[in-house]
């Protein structure tokens, strides 16, 4: 136990003591100091909480290695800078097209695409529609007297209202069903490429790979589960199936930090990544001394051997210069040409 | 009428060629194929062993073949993406007919079949049997070349009958039969790999063999010496030991002067000369002049890196000659050839474990292909056909009279000479190219239009089908069963991995419904391939190329068996001549005397620069299979002018900029590549391409008076730089052969 | 959950000095499942205008990965038997921080699909018991995947080295290469 606190990271520590303090305040904010809280979800805020709280931890640890420190700063640096405007407007493009829409996934596969943005759509909406319950920042009554309208409270303050009955009603009411129905199917695409994928059938790991699709298809049936339950069963099975329901969704959000979803996280570098590029591009680029093209940014070459100086790495050669400002095609061309030396010295090519 | 229907661009538009990818996630199936093929690969002379995927009948990918002993596993790109070419957009699914203005439309099998029996009779009643002609080809099994020797002569009943190995090393026949009386190379490729010294004399092995590149370097591994003659560094000189780059045309002026050395120094076998060879003495008269001052001057290599050469040569105790199109294309390719097998008689290193001689056939049946009677002066067992006995054994065979026999007719390109002087009126041709892969092609070009009738088969639309009456859909490779014989004499045996598709037909179906509508069905009765086989077996019996002891389940027993193998329980023959028992009428090998002589155009003040011709290691032949191949056409988009920066400075020439290449028979526009591994007197461009990117458009068509090959390695021409800088791929669709 | 007939004798060596730039093994890589079509061996030439030498360049499989280590997104992960995977699809964020540092000039980025891909010696043959499809093909055999004893039996006069300089930078790595007898490192200036 001393040694697991030792290795603790104290920034992160803070930092996500600070994330997880936040929540906590904004969910007495925003059910007026719990009012309109529903209790029946403490589970689930105590699993958000921990959640934030791991995630915040990992992401600052993870900021903190050289590689990424440096992508984070450039980001910031480079957003903020006199071109924000057009760096900002770019990189709201991006989060659509790339985070929201996970475009670049169709380059990679267009069945795997389909099965991502099914699954992620599913996810993130069902996200939208129960951080909001659980924190208790939205809820929905009733008002005396009128017993078909439904009038919805955010924070506290009346934001619409929609009759019993009604279409809107029945979307509402059942979007987590929708969810639920997007979640699988797009799971379902995902584990028939497990299965059918020489590659991946090759590569996967249980851990990384097949559990995460397990979970989330064990939430979304436990969740259809509920609902099949109250519309068909008359609730009979309502205590099973809210119970393994909680079980799978907790589960998911202790495992968020740690396991394959943090890629949802870590994705978003991807937008500074892209900043990182244009703005690279825009300052200048090497020229590779071999092949006289230009093959990155002078910017990036420049990061990547400071980058490496920090990791213990070091390229630079007797004359001031670095293997690094060689294209990889100049130094795979450099690698050759040093091995043709050393075999034509020996005076055999072969044997 | 052979002229195209419409214009070119439609029929590319909807015949291509067109390029075939692999979809990125595989085709379906790849991953669980209902079976495994075991076969070869359907391109180059090494037939190296492959596995095909079948899903559905549908080739979808391959596994390397590891336990073929040939090469493991190993495979170049075509091998690679051989694959392709089945299941391929461009596939011709049924058999086609002409239509002027419009191109071509489907044609019923009955249809395509009445119509080319019809036009065959009424063009020999007409004009003669012999002129109605057939061209073929090798890149078809034994059982086909077989059996179109046998339709040619006894259903088309012509004389004209020849094959595309005439462009091929028929200069390698020519010398092996003049010189040991049988046309073989005389090792099996394991010889190489102990061999003490090896020459490679006009073959890029490491574009148009990259498989027998690992049994090189092995040698190499062993302590071999390597030598390589080519006017290009090519990969495999790039480390060789020795690189003599001889000019175009100088090379029996350099195995000449070698055979001088090896006399003077007396590096010679005198055992063996005088007890298995005749004609030494003649051999060394005719090269006594040829001094190393000489050959410098002949060859443009500096005479210490001859002599260095023939010292090698001539102290080695094993060794190997090799050699391809490079010294065989020429009008004295057979003279080249028998240069090169008078160093080997010399010293004696023949028929005996790492000493080893031979020709590497081009074609993936280039070596069977020649054997069994589709040559115009030959019969089945590589007999001939103006020999009376051999005329009779044959006739016996296919139950024919033998005075209705056509005899000896044209060779291949004096067929196209005689279709242009309108001696030849019909043609039908199978597995054959010739508007890319003949020299001066304009002039065939002209030739396919005089003709009244040509029927085609195939399976995709070339450029030569593209002037047909009628294409009838045929067999790719792995569509029919069968054999070939590998360019180190091995017959191995091809597997049918599916069937042809929509309303193709296997080729030797279609041959064999044509001769029964020619009225001689009796004979083209055929079971199966291993039917066709076995009377092959009996038809070469007794022959130089002696099948009989093959049968079809020995080849898949020992993995090929080697020719000559004359009865059933023999073996087969990996090394020839361990017997020193030549095939020769006095039972010796012989040496030829060689005089020098130049190319049949030498360069001039009009035409200063020489012109060389080759393959890039992508592309196969005329490319009817590789130019649809998407990654084959990727790797080597167009064809480039290689010329040396000395040559190019004298012009202006620099890398990229566009070039007019002149020769008295056409003109074309290359983008230069300037490099250093080019003599500086030469210039080199690639042949596969059609239209107006081909190379064929400026070779010439003279031909070697014994083996009747065309010139395709030496002609003159003159360069005019266009002064436009083109970009990387100056024409993204030269693979297509537009105009 | 992988099939794991991983067979830790075998290895694999390099020889450019045979390559003869024929793009076997660049179409064969394509066929490998793992990497979908795409191919992720190189072969270039050196220097065309003065020679046809080429290079063939797979992944080296390096002890300490300087790709793994500047990775933003700890995407690049090596396994127990040394093999340095492509990037972790859902983490790898493309920003070609990869691509730029490793010595030997491996990692491709696949540009539209924001993702760096790598040679992972076909994991999928390699853990099946078979040999890499480049090697497999490889018809000078530059590219090799045997055992030591085989290469040292077949290639008598040539050491297999795996030890790389880059400037200051010594590089260790899984993938051997071929040179004469004596040498101990790859001095690469």
């Amino acid at each position: 136990m001393n040694r697991l606190f030792r290795t603790l990271n104290k920034t992160a520590l803070v930092k996500a003591a600070i994330a997880a303090v936040l929540v906590v305040i904004m969910v007495l904010i925003g059910s007026r100091n719990l009012q309109y809280f529903d209790p029946a979800l403490i589970a689930y805020l105590i699993g958000t909480v921990f959640a934030v709280f791991g995630i915040a931890y990992r992401y600052s640890v993870w900021i903190q290695r050289p590689p990424t420190r440096l992508y984070w700063r450039r980001s910031m640096q480079f957003l903020f800078s006199r071109h924000f405007i057009p760096y900002f407007l770019r990189s709201i493009r991006l989060f659509f097209r790339n985070i929201m829409f996970q475009r670049f996934l169709a380059y990679r596969g267009r069945t795997r695409w389909i099965g991502h943005f099914l699954l992620a759509t599913g996810c993130v909406l069902a996200f939208a529609i129960t951080i909001p319950l659980t924190f208790g920042w939205i809820h929905f009554i009733l008002k005396p007297g009128d017993d078909i309208t439904y009038y919805t409270y955010v924070f506290g303050f009346e934001a619409g209202s929609f009759a019993l009955g009604s279409t809107l009603a029945f979307i509402a009411f059942h979007g987590l069903v929708w969810c639920s129905v997007l979640v699988t199917a797009g799971v379902v695409i995902m584990m028939k490429r497990r299965l059918t994928n020489g590659g991946l059938i090759a590569t996967q790991g249980f851990e990384n790979d097949w559990l995460p699709l397990i979970l989330l298809m064990a939430i979304s049936l436990t969740g259809l589960g509920i609902s099949y339950d109250y519309t068909f069963l008359g609730g009979k099975t309502y205590q099973f199936m809210a119970v393994t329901h909680a079980i799978t969704v907790i589960l998911f959000l202790v495992w968020l930090p740690f396991g394959k979803f943090f890629h949802i996280f870590q994705r978003l570098a991807q937008l500074g990544a892209n900043l990182y590029k244009k703005e690279g591009s825009r300052r200048g680029m090497a020229v590779c001394p071999h092949t006289k093209k230009a093959f990155a940014s002078q910017t990036h070459v420049d990061d990547l051997k400071k980058i490496t100086r920090e990791l213990d790495f070091d390229f630079s050669k007797e004359d001031g210069t670095s293997h690094l400002d060689l294209s990889p095609e100049g130094k795979r061309s450099a690698l050759a040409r040093a091995h043709f030396r050393a075999r034509q010295e020996s005076g055999h090519f072969f044997g | 009428m052979a002229k195209l229907p419409v214009a070119v661009d439609q029929l590319i538009k909807q015949y291509g060629p067109h390029k075939a990818y692999t979809p990125q996630a595989g085709f379906y199936g790849a991953h669980e194929p209902d079976k495994l093929v075991k076969t070869h690969c359907c391109y180059c002379g090494m037939q190296c062993g492959i596995q095909l995927k079948v899903k559905d009948n549908k080739v979808t990918g391959f596994e390397p073949w590891m336990e073929f002993p040939f090469n493991e596993g190993r495979l170049c790109p075509k091998g690679v993406q051989r694959y392709l070419q089945n299941n391929h957009p461009d596939r011709l699914l049924s058999s086609i007919q002409r239509v002027e203005g419009k191109g071509f439309e489907p044609v019923s099998w009955d249809r395509a079949m009445a119509k080319t029996v019809s036009e065959v009779k009424r063009i020999q009643e007409k004009y003669g049997r012999n002129a109605f002609a057939m061209l073929s080809g090798v890149s078809i099994t034994n059982e086909k070349s077989y059996m179109v020797g046998k339709f040619a002569r006894v259903a088309l009943k012509t004389a004209n009958l020849d094959y595309n190995g005439r462009l091929c090393m028929v200069s390698a026949g020519g010398g092996n039969k003049k010189a040991f009386g049988l046309d073989r190379s005389s090792n099996s490729w394991a010889d190489l790999a102990h061999a003490e010294v090896i020459i490679v004399a006009g073959a890029n092995i490491s574009e148009t063999f990259p498989t027998l590149t690992h049994y090189i370097w092995q040698a190499r591994d062993n302590g071999a010496k390597l030598i390589v003659v080519d006017p290009r560094v090519i990969p495999l000189a790039r480390t060789a030991d020795l690189h003599l780059p001889v000019r175009p045309g100088g090379d029996s002026a350099l195995f000449g002067a070698m055979l001088k050395i090896l006399a003077d120094n007396d590096w010679l076998d005198h055992d063996f000369i005088n007890n298995y060879t005749s004609g030494f003495e003649e051999a060394i008269a005719a090269v006594k002049d040829y001094d190393l001052d000489w050959a410098e001057e002949q060859t443009g290599i500096p005479k210490e890196k001859i002599m260095a050469a023939a010292r090698l040569w001539g102290k080695a105790k094993t060794s190997f000659l090799l050699h391809a199109r490079g010294i065989e294309h020429h009008t004295k390719g057979v003279e080249n050839v028998l240069s090169c097998i008078n160093l080997v008689l010399a010293t004696g290193r023949i028929g005996k474990p790492y000493c080893g001689y031979g020709t590497i056939t081009g074609q993936g049946n280039g070596q069977g292909g020649r054997e069994h009677g589709h040559k115009c002066d030959q019969l089945p067992g590589n007999r001939d056909i103006t020999n009376p006995e051999h005329r009779k054994y044959i006739a016996g065979v296919w139950g024919i009279d033998e005075k209705e026999m056509p005899g000896k007719g044209l060779t291949a390109y004096e067929q196209i000479e005689a279709i242009h002087r309108g001696e030849i009126k019909g043609l039908i041709s199978i597995c054959f190219n010739p508007l890319v892969s003949l020299p001066n092609n304009n002039f065939v070009r002209e030739a396919l239009e005089k003709l009244e009738f040509y029927m085609c088969i195939d399976s995709f639309l070339s450029e030569t089908a593209r002037h047909a009456d009628i294409v009838m859909a045929g067999s790719l490779h792995e569509e029919e069963e069968g054999t070939v014989t590998t360019a180190e004499g091995r017959v191995v045996k091809i597997n049918e991995a599916v069937t042809p598709p929509g309303r193709a037909r296997r080729d030797g179906e279609i041959l064999m419904e044509l001769a029964a509508r020619l009225g001689v069905g009796d004979k083209f009765n055929y079971a199966s391939s291993e039917a066709i086989f076995n009377e092959l077996r009996i038809a070469s019996r007794g022959g130089t190329a002696d099948y009989y002891g093959i049968t079809y389940k020995k080849i898949v027993d020992n993995m090929g068996i080697f020719w000559p193998c004359p009865s059933l329980d023999h073996p087969g023959t990996p090394r020839l001549w361990e017997d020193r028992k030549f095939k020769t009428p006095d039972g010796r090998a012989h040496f030829n005397p060689v005089p020098y002589r130049p190319a049949s155009e030498v360069t001039d003040r009009e035409y200063p620069v020489v012109l060389t011709t080759g393959r890039v290691v992508s592309q196969y032949l005329s490319g009817t299979s590789t130019r649809r191949i998407g990654k084959l056409v990727d790797q080597y988009p167009e064809p480039l002018l290689e010329i040396h920066p000395g040559l190019a400075l004298q012009y202006g020439i620099k890398d990229r900029d566009l070039v007019r290449v002149e020769t008295r028979r056409g003109q074309a526009e290359f983008p230069a590549q300037v490099v250093e591994t080019i003599r500086e007197d030469t210039v080199f461009i690639p042949y596969h391409w059609g239209g107006k990117h081909s190379a064929n458009q400026l070779t010439i068509g003279n031909l070697d008076p014994i083996s009747k090959i065309p010139e395709f390695k030496v002609c003159a021409c003159r360069l005019t730089p266009l002064g436009e800088q083109v970009p990387d791929t100056m024409t993204e669709t030269a693979y297509q052969s537009g105009l | 959950m992988p099939a794991t007939d991983y067979n830790q004798e075998m290895a694999f060596f390099v020889d450019m000095q045979r390559c003869i730039g024929c793009h076997a093994c660049e179409m064969a890589c394509a066929e490998c499942e793992t990497n979908g079509q795409e191919s992720m061996i190189h072969v270039n030439y050196v220097n065309r205008a003065e020679s046809v030498q080429t290079t063939v360049q797979v992944c080296m499989h390096c002890e300490d990965p300087a790709c793994a280590n500047v990775c933003p997104a700890d995407a690049i992960h090596k396994d127990d038997f040394g093999v340095v995977h492509s990037a972790n699809t859902s983490r790898c964020i493309g920003c070609s921080n990869c691509v730029l540092a490793c010595p030997f000039g491996v990692p491709k980025k696949m540009e539209e699909a924001e993702l760096m891909m790598k040679c992972n010696m076909c994991y999928d043959r390699t853990s099946a018991g078979k040999k890499p499809m480049c090697a497999t093909v490889c018809p000078s055999q530059a590219l090799f995947y045997g055992t030591r004893e085989e290469i040292e039996r077949m290639r008598p006069d040539s050491v297999p080295v795996n030890s790389f300089k880059f400037g200051k930078q010594e590089v260790n790595t899984k993938v051997s290469i071929m040179m004469p007898k004596g040498t101990h490192q790859l001095i690469v200036e």
